[in-house]
């Protein structure tokens, strides 16, 4: 039971970052490979406000999601003036700088030793210290963010997303000042992937740089292309598949070092296949 | 130590990485140019020629001589499966470059875990001596192994940009790099070449792999650090031209080497991506043109 709340909540966290990323990816056809730096950032932002200060869980999650906005406020910029291959080039440099300021910052981040000892969450009296309550307060955040996710899609603001993946010089044409449409919605992608952070940081009680290097923002945007872009269901179904196939692995009975590593050819075979024969994953609604 | 005396044994650890980087982003740069998409499975070509080193050479026991041979070709004959299987059915659709991208993606996680899962994620040395006779220039200290890493890099260069000038295979390369379509129009057999230049593109990144294992050592995620610095090279350097991207390897090398002097070593690959964005940012064409 316990394992399977522990699985459930790993899920909510990786479903919170497919759909974070889907909104850049997916909707607005930016191929962004980066998520996992927003997601270090909100995750450090809690351990360190939680550590030092003793700020309360809920208000990191603000503060996390404001420093990884204006950090995506200034990446996305710098996108921005890129197309395609480019665009994906200059977002994986970001994540590695970003990774190596995690590594480096020794002062602040505590280098590759990270930071321990991160608390659960507490709101008023109530703490969020057994994995059930825990995984509660997941279901929530990630419904919330869901229904974030659900409103921009419907809206106008989404409709104009889905014309620039489209076809971006003609929403230009129509008027429409598509670097503030593309700004908007990767700075949304960075905040509510901090969210994401913030939990995991939460949840795991301890965070290293080791969890948000390239490999993961290679592994998220696995999950979004597995489920398929552009659709709700997709970071979902993704979310799942991705973070079950590894225990699968492991019930074979691999030894975890092997497992680790044939859950990764497993995921870069996952990438190939649909490629080549269903690149717009299992129930997309844009491929590339 | 003061802080002068180190100066030329950066200078000279920039010439060595430079000319690592050279062959990378030569092999990248061939690819790239035919084929027009950021291929990240290259990054797995360059560890491999470093792994079948180690397997021939150090697993097996075979003379070093032939083990590197080897090596090169194993990798360039990864290369040129990887297309055939891959990027030839997707090209062949017209699929988008996104698409590619994200299919090489999959070719660089997938060989990286299976190379992990034969030789473990460990560190790697493959010179079975550890102490190869250093020699002393200008002051600064460089390996023999580094000494081979930069004749060859030279080499490398020497014939690549001889084949482009000299030969009909160079010359039609550039054709299906300027258009594909019109290419075959005129009967070349695009397939076919494009094969051979992922073959060849290919066998330069696994020997650059093979001279970083008998420098520094392999580890199986090594492909994907330097492919990144290869292509950063090829870009800053101006993609699609072969001084373009020497110039870019020697100026990353520079920059990195000289930019981590008074930071820590670990700042690297930072600095190397600053300077690939700052190059998008303001001089996205590279320091020479095609």
């Amino acid at each position: 039971m316990e394992y399977l709340i522990h699985l459930l909540i790993l899920i909510s966290i990786y479903a919170i970052l497919g759909l974070s990323l889907d909104l850049v990816v997916g909707l607005t056809g930016l191929l962004s490979v980066t998520q996992a730096a927003f997601y270090g950032i909100g995750a450090y932002t809690t351990a360190i406000l939680l550590t030092n200060l003793n700020i309360n869980f809920f208000l990191s999650i603000i503060f996390g999601m404001i420093i990884a906005g204006v950090s995506g406020l200034v990446i996305g910029l710098v996108l921005s003036k890129f197309k395609g291959d480019y665009y994906a080039l200059g977002s994986f440099g970001f994540n590695v700088i970003v990774y190596t300021i995690l590594l480096n910052w020794q002062s602040l981040t505590g280098g590759p030793l990270g930071i321990p000892g991160i608390s659960r969450p507490n709101l008023f009296t109530f703490s969020f210290s057994n994995n059930l309550s825990f995984l509660i307060l997941s279901i929530v955040i990630f419904l919330i963010i869901f229904g974030i996710y659900y409103f921009i899609s419907k809206s106008s603001f989404g409709r104009v997303l889905r014309a620039i993946r489209e076809d971006e010089e003609v929403i230009s044409v129509f008027g429409y000042h598509t670097l503030w449409f593309k700004m908007s919605i990767f700075v949304i992608g960075a905040m509510l992937a901090s969210v994401a952070g913030s939990l995991f940081a939460s949840y795991i009680t301890f965070v290293d740089p080791s969890s948000f290097t390239l490999t993961e923002s290679i592994f998220v945007l696995s999950i979004i292309i597995l489920g398929g872009l552009a659709n709700r269901r997709g970071a979902i179904i993704g979310a799942v598949c991705l973070v079950l196939l590894p225990e699968i692995l492991r019930f074979v009975g691999f030894p975890s070092e092997i497992a680790a590593q044939i859950r990764q050819a497993a995921y870069g075979l996952i990438l190939i296949l649909l490629m080549l024969y269903r690149p717009q994953g299992l129930v997309g609604e844009y491929k590339f | 130590m003061n802080s002068m005396d180190i100066v030329p044994q950066l200078i000279l650890n920039s010439i060595i990485a430079g000319a690592i980087y050279t062959m990378i982003a030569l092999g990248f740069n061939l690819i790239y140019g035919t084929t027009k998409f950021f291929d990240l499975g290259y990054g797995s070509f360059i560890a491999i020629g470093g792994y079948s080193v180690l397997f021939f050479y150090r697993t097996l026991g075979f003379n070093l001589y032939i083990s590197i041979p080897l090596g090169i070709f194993i990798a360039g004959l990864v290369g040129f499966v990887v297309y055939r299987l891959i990027y030839s059915t997707l090209r062949s659709r017209k699929s988008s470059n996104m698409v590619l991208l994200v299919a090489s993606l999959g070719v660089l996680t997938t060989i990286q875990a299976i190379i992990a899962i034969f030789f473990t994620s460990q560190f790697h040395v493959l010179s079975l001596k550890n102490s190869s006779n250093p020699i002393s220039i200008f002051g600064g200290v460089i390996t023999q192994t580094q000494l081979v890493t930069f004749i060859l890099g030279i080499a490398v260069m020497v014939l690549i940009a001889t084949v482009f000038r000299c030969s009909l295979f160079g010359k039609t390369i550039k054709a299906i790099g300027d258009d594909e379509e019109v290419s075959r129009i005129v009967g070349i057999n695009t397939n076919n070449i494009i094969g051979w230049v992922f073959f060849i593109g290919s066998a330069i990144g696994g020997l650059a792999g093979i001279l970083i294992g008998f420098d520094t050592g392999v580890e199986p995620m090594m492909g994907l650090s330097f492919l990144l610095k290869g292509m950063v090279a090829s870009i800053i350097g101006g993609i699609g031209n072969v001084y373009g991207s020497v110039l870019g390897a020697f100026l990353l090398a520079f920059i990195e080497n000289f930019g981590i002097w008074k930071i820590s070593g670990e700042w690297k690959d930072a600095v190397a991506f600053s300077v690939l964005i700052v190059f998008l940012l303001f001089r996205p064409q590279g320091v020479l043109k095609r």
